[in-house]
């Protein structure tokens, strides 16, 4: 299925920073790819403690 | 006279990485060294919440999304794990779900009293951290005498809704600039960043804007 059609914005902005930033949008919130494997390998280093 | 940098941030009082990406804002304002400015504007991530949402939010998500309960609780447990990483001890055992208009419109309350960093902060801590509801107006007031606020102002002004006009403004304003998600920075007028960044990413856009002006 095409995704839905968003409306272009009115005012411009000129996007900087990481688009893959974590964010929430709606009712969810999700987790980005780079942050899972940061507790990943948190969790890891904790086991070898 | 200086004239600040203006921050104009777009952010949900439940939204967990609005709180987790305040942090890094600030570290990375801290970290730029200038002056800045900061304003937040409210955004309703799920306005369609009732405000006595009956169960946690690890029930609201499985309901919502229609997630496995286990893998709702595993998400939770990273982000939890990410804002201890900043900070930040997040209770989700103890979170009220709920609709956060009213809780926008006491932050719009206390901006008409010059006092809206203050309670933004609280409120995110709120509902993080302490475990208060930030949907209801007698817990919305109890938050707000505990700040130093009049009872009676603050209930007058939330039983009324003086300030969803504002609430409303916000949102149609995060709508022009087309943001889709929060947290979202708007700096001085013309740069966008979403989402928790890290702090390293704030402080060059700043430096970047300083820069900007001072070559004009």
């Amino acid at each position: 299925m095409d995704a839905p059609t968003l409306p272009l914005p009115i005012i411009a902005l000129a996007q900087l920073g990481d688009p893959g930033a974590a964010a929430c949008e709606g009712d969810f919130c999700a987790i980005p790819d780079h942050h899972q494997q940061a507790v990943v390998n948190r969790k890891l280093d904790e086991d070898l403690v | 006279m200086s004239n600040p940098i203006k921050v104009d941030i777009w952010s949900d009082v439940q939204c967990p990485w609005c709180y987790i990406g305040k942090r890094k804002f600030e570290a990375g304002a801290a970290e730029f060294g200038g002056d800045v400015e900061v304003e937040y504007h409210s955004f309703e991530l799920a306005p369609d919440t009732p405000v006595d949402f009956d169960g946690s939010p690890a029930d609201y998500l499985a309901q919502r999304k229609g997630l496995p309960m286990a893998q709702v609780e595993e998400m939770l447990e990273r982000v939890t794990g990410i804002a201890k990483s900043v900070g930040l001890d997040y209770d989700y055992d103890h979170v009220h779900q709920t609709n956060t208009v009213i809780s926008h419109e006491l932050i719009h309350f206390a901006k008409s009293k010059g006092r809206q960093l203050e309670m933004k902060e609280r409120l995110l801590d709120a509902y993080f951290v302490r475990g208060e509801h930030v949907g209801r107006i007698p817990d919305l007031v109890a938050i707000a005498v505990d700040l130093g606020f009049d009872e009676a102002e603050v209930t007058e002004a939330l039983e009324s809704h003086r300030f969803l006009a504002d609430v409303k403004a916000d949102v149609a304003l995060a709508q022009e600039y087309g943001i889709q998600g929060v947290p979202f920075f708007v700096i001085d007028g013309k740069y966008g960043v979403s989402g928790a960044q890290e702090a390293a990413t704030f402080a060059n856009v700043l430096t970047q804007v300083q820069n900007e002006r001072e070559a004009v």
